[in-house]
């Protein structure tokens, strides 16, 4: 088998379980929502009070809370059902399990966010920004991206130690403030203020640097992530 | 092994540095002309002190790819050490920045981009002893450390460069591409006290790199003796 299929295999793999349980993106969903709940309730300190500003910091902590339970689920399967040691057994490169893996993140953070942004929109933007999705859809690709090929190469190393779901959070969050910075600076100023693509430039470069930066990182570092 | 300059006189030899370049701060520099004034002496210690932090970092970061490459523990240990130095002066930084902030703009903390991003550079090497502490298995526990150690450095700049996103702060931009900023006799006494924090950061790495030694050898004696 090629790269190419081997991946897809993997690809298929995880998403046919999920399938098959939806545990995972069901309860990722409901944490989505009940945070919105929270968010509302936390934040509502005044009557009228215009959260739009706000609504890109929520989304984006949301989503990085998120993603840390999708990925403490996703591998915590993986060991306990011993299927990541068949996986290590098979002749595949390690780097198509992370790049397979990666991408299962990023769809399954992609599916919760289809739900997530308009419910959000809905209860906390002040203003329509339908004419600027086409900037809002690009930073949101680049900043997923980046959370989840993060995401997966921690996650790995986390879940091979003794207190996988508590390690993941503490090693995860000072390596993610970037991506939240860039994400939630171009969100706010989509959501609040219609910034064009030139306004946002900076801050799209930099996502996709980061993104650039963290898969060539984990490219060379996932053969010892991973072990044996 | 036998070492160019025992670890007794590097100590020396740092304190020799911190003191001439304290002195030379505070007889031979100018006093700060802005509203600073003597505060500003605390500058002398806090850039250099900063600079050695990440120097300390960079060091974990060659050890933890030569680490990778080599499974050799000795590079292990000079990661620790060096983390743990790194982390100890990163503290410092945090300290004297905190000072200086309430001297200088009043507050004790700003949301600023250096200081936001050695309170992360603090949480995420902090994170590096939290993973090591919980991986038994001694090859393990150094390959994990090894590319997390990697992957924090890489990303120290990265969250400096994100905080720039951040609303403007008041840190004073004090070397930028164009120069120093600084006279030549504020200079000289920063760049002594400089030599002399770098010169106290190999002294301390050699001890402790001492200290790690004997303890992975009264590990091994332990091990073989059945204990």
């Amino acid at each position: 088998m090629n790269g190419r299929r081997q991946f897809m295999a993997i690809l298929r793999k995880d998403l046919i379980r999920e399938l098959r349980t939806r545990e995972m993106i069901i309860s990722m969903i409901l944490f989505v929502l009940l945070a919105m709940v929270i968010f509302h309730y936390a934040f509502s300190v005044k009557e009228d009070a215009d959260l739009t500003y706000f609504t890109g910091g929520m989304l984006w902590v949301t989503f990085i809370f998120a993603m840390l339970l999708g990925l403490n689920r996703s591998f915590a399967q993986e060991k306990d059902e011993r299927c990541l040691d068949g996986l290590l057994l098979c002749p595949v490169d390690r780097v198509t399990i992370f790049l397979a893996k990666t991408a299962g993140n990023l769809i399954f953070l992609l599916i919760i966010q289809v739900v997530a942004v308009p419910v959000f929109t809905l209860f906390f933007v002040s203003r329509s920004y339908v004419g600027d999705l086409p900037q809002f859809l690009v930073v949101l690709l680049l900043a997923d991206l980046g959370i989840c090929a993060l995401g997966t190469l921690l996650a790995t190393i986390s879940m091979s130690t003794r207190s996988r779901d508590l390690l993941l959070p503490i090693i995860f969050l000072p390596l993610i403030v970037p991506v939240l910075i860039a994400a939630t600076g171009a969100t706010t100023l989509i959501f609040a203020e219609g910034a064009g693509f030139g306004d946002l430039l900076a801050r799209v470069l930099f996502l996709l640097g980061f993104d650039a930066i963290f898969m060539v990182a984990a490219y060379g570092t996932y053969d010892f992530a991973i072990g044996e | 092994m036998k070492q160019l300059v025992s670890a007794p006189m590097l100590f020396v030899g740092a304190g020799i540095f911190l003191i001439v370049g304290l002195l030379l701060a505070f007889l031979y520099a100018p006093i700060d002309a802005s509203t600073m004034g003597y505060s500003q002496k605390i500058f002398f210690y806090h850039a250099p002190i900063a600079e050695t932090a990440l120097v300390a970092f960079g060091v974990a970061f060659v050890a933890a790819i030569l680490y990778l490459r080599s499974q050799d523990p000795k590079w292990d240990r000079l990661g620790v050490v060096c983390v743990r130095l790194g982390l100890l002066f990163s503290a410092l930084v945090m300290a004297t920045g905190m000072i200086w902030g309430k001297a200088a703009w009043g507050t004790w903390w700003d949301w600023e981009p250096r200081l936001t991003t050695f309170l992360l550079v603090c949480f995420l090497y902090v994170a590096y002893f939290v993973l090591r502490s919980v991986v038994e298995e001694e090859e393990r526990r150094a390959t994990f450390a090894a590319v997390f150690a990697i992957i924090a450095f890489i990303d120290v700049p990265i969250t400096f460069f994100a905080t720039r996103f951040l609303p403007a702060g008041m840190h004073p931009t004090v070397i930028t591409t164009s120069g120093t900023g600084m006279p030549g006799s504020m200079f000289v006494s920063f760049f002594i006290s400089m030599i002399g924090m770098t010169l106290l950061l190999v002294a301390l790495i050699r001890r402790d790199l001492g200290v790690e030694e004997l303890k992975d050898r009264v590990a091994d004696l332990k091990n073989s003796i059945g204990g």
